[in-house]
């Protein structure tokens, strides 16, 4: 038993976390109803009259809408690209044994070190000499190189935790290695990989200096839209707080709906029976 | 016709010798116990016989047919594993569908043959349910379910009866031996317990540190051991071994000494089953004196702890020793039919 006074210690805690990582987002949320005077009030403007002007605004007249199926497109095949690129390297690494495997293993994570901004003018400069520059094509490619490292990290573990005796079960009951693989170990893998997709939709989905710098006007994604809301005259705060909104919403729905996944998913016990 | 084992070895990454020429030959509808303490290279023949294992030299046979190279699922084998093994995204009656359904057998045939195998082992109310509801036993029989029901040829088990309790590792081990009669089919059986082997085996291969020591029905392996080792594996308590010489009929070993007949003179080791030991109620022609060390009383029967100089022997009686107490002096006879001679180095039974 959790005594009385580490239970009111950790519901405080999680009152403190909870609210310093709310306000922000409250904060936005209310800014996309308030005028362009009230978001700029001096003293915070708690109570004031909504105004419904700016997502019109700014997803009708200013035609951002199409940033949101551009993000859309992006953030699903680059999660798709990785997942199919990613798992079965993630079920090798987890299954058999070769000369450097860990060293092999380890340079997928320094694929992430490295500092973004660092590799994207090099980075841009392949997409130009493959004339891919202002297609999604081009972030859907850059966002992949990061959602790999991510879905071979977890999904290693997540096969891992799989006894092989399940593979060997299903080789005796008549599969070959890659029927056991399709058939037996992807169904039993499925919640983690639920959970890695949601993390790679978010990176991909929240990504800007890459699609920033790799597309300039169809191929724009939300975040890269947000900054052509900061204008000469002055940044219209109601109308960047409505697209970040809308930007927040496709993870607030991927995230409840997997929640269960994501939490067994990070734990790693997946599949204990 | 049936299985053998071709001067199997296998090798691992690590230089680990698991298998050294492996030689085993056993026929269809036997019940082939291979047993041997951890190391001894008893899993590793049963995944070289699944397909599991890659052989490193050598070969194996199936009814005059090489099977070395061929993966599993040409093998016509099916294995229950010690952890079972179950598929837990499927319905135990999905589980042991699964090898009719990859193998391609007619939908039709499917629902009786999971039923009819289902009722063989009692298990057709769990149908239903997932594996993460089922106790191990019941777990158990749906992984040899899974194993039978599309009659492979040989069934392998790898030590499957060692995730049980004790009460119920002995139902199951009942009911394995019925199922075996009742339908005839192969079995091959990993196991390091040595009353399993015992009770199930038509045939027991003895294996110690990748070799095969002895491979013979369970009556030989016990009365007639090929090596000490063997001895003292087989039987609990085990294998009473005292080292001696042999000199003109009299087997000596310090102070101990006991008449021996038909063998040679030289150094020895002498065995004894400890249930084999008579314990008599005063001195014989035959019965030679011992201290009683410990005394422990394993109902109904008594394991008595004794010296003799430096030698030292369990004493296994089945009936009530009375007032004796630690201390004691006890007379036993040691009949020479039960005597049994393995060589001092490589412990192999003297003929």
């Amino acid at each position: 038993m959790i005594s009385r006074g580490w239970r009111m210690a950790a519901v405080a805690t999680l009152v403190v976390v909870l609210v310093v990582f709310l306000t922000p987002y409250i904060w936005i949320f209310l800014t996309s109803f308030k005028t362009r005077l009230d978001a700029l009030a001096d003293v915070p403007v708690w109570a004031f009259t909504p105004t419904f002007e700016h997502y019109p605004k700014i997803f009708i007249d200013k035609g951002y809408l199409p940033l949101v199926w551009n993000s859309l497109f992006v953030a699903i095949s680059s999660t798709l690209l990785s997942l199919t690129v990613g798992t079965p390297a993630a079920y090798v690494f987890a299954r058999y044994d070769f000369p450097g495997k860990e060293d092999l293993f380890f340079f997928f994570l320094t694929t992430r070190m490295a500092p973004p901004i660092s590799i994207v003018v090099p980075m841009f400069l392949l997409f130009s000499v493959l004339g891919l520059t202002d297609k999604p094509i081009a972030v859907i490619l850059a966002h992949t190189t990061f959602n790999v490292s991510l879905v071979v990290w977890m999904m290693r573990g997540f096969f891992a935790d799989i006894p092989r005796e399940i593979d060997e079960a299903a080789m005796m009951d008549g599969h070959t290695r890659g029927g056991t693989f399709l058939k037996v170990l992807l169904p039993l893998a499925a919640p983690g990989m639920a959970a890695t997709a949601v993390l790679c939709f978010i990176l991909s989905w929240n990504e800007f200096l890459y699609a920033f710098i790799l597309v300039a006007f169809e191929g724009r994604t939300l975040t890269v839209g947000i900054p052509g809301l900061v204008t000469p005259h002055g940044t219209l705060w109601g109308q960047v707080a409505a697209v970040a909104v809308v930007a927040t919403l496709p993870i607030l729905l991927f995230t409840f709906l997997v929640q269960k996944h994501l939490v067994r998913g990070m734990t790693f016990g997946a599949v204990k029976g | 016709m049936g299985v053998s084992f071709n001067q199997v070895s296998k090798v691992f990454a690590d230089g680990t010798v698991a298998l050294n020429k492996l030689s085993l030959e056993f026929d269809k509808g036997e019940f082939v116990i291979l047993l041997g303490p951890s190391g001894s290279g008893k899993t590793t023949a049963c995944r070289i016989l699944a397909g599991l294992e890659e052989a490193t030299q050598g070969s194996v046979f199936v009814d005059e047919r090489d099977i070395t190279g061929l993966p599993p699922r040409e093998r016509n084998m099916s294995m229950v594993f010690q952890n079972y093994a179950l598929y837990s995204h499927k319905s135990v009656y999905e589980n042991i569908a699964y090898p009719l359904r990859v193998r391609k057998i007619a939908k039709g045939n499917i629902d009786s043959r999971v039923k009819d195998i289902a009722r063989v082992l009692q298990i057709e109310d769990l149908l239903d349910r997932r594996p993460s509801q089922l106790s191990g036993g019941q777990a158990q029989r749906v992984a040899v379910a899974r194993a039978l029901v599309w009659n492979p040829d040989i069934c392998l088990m790898d030590e499957p009866l060692s995730n049980l309790d004790a009460l119920l590792r002995l139902q199951t081990r009942t009911e394995l031996k019925r199922l075996h009669d009742d339908l005839g089919h192969t079995f091959v059986f990993v196991t390091h317990d040595q009353e399993e082997a015992m009770t199930l085996g038509t045939r027991i291969a003895v294996l110690n540190e990748g070799e095969l020591v002895q491979f013979d029905i369970p009556r030989r392996i016990y009365h007639e051991p090929a090596t000490r080792f063997v001895a003292e594996f087989i039987g609990r308590p085990a294998m009473n071994i005292i080292e001696g010489e042999i000199t003109e009929g009299l087997f000596k070993a310090d102070v101990f000494e006991v008449p021996v007949t038909g063998q040679p003179d030289g150094p020895v080791a002498m065995g004894i089953r400890p249930e084999q030991i008579i314990l008599k109620d005063g001195p014989t022609d035959e019965a030679i004196g011992f201290e009683l060390d410990m005394l422990e009383l394993v109902e109904p029967d008594t394991l008595l702890f004794v010296n003799k100089g430096n030698a030292s022997m369990v004493v296994r009686v089945m009936r009530d020793v009375g007032d004796l107490v630690r201390g004691s002096q006890i007379h036993l006879e040691i009949p020479h039919r039960f005597q049994h001679f393995f060589e001092i180095g490589d412990g192999r039974r003297r003929l």
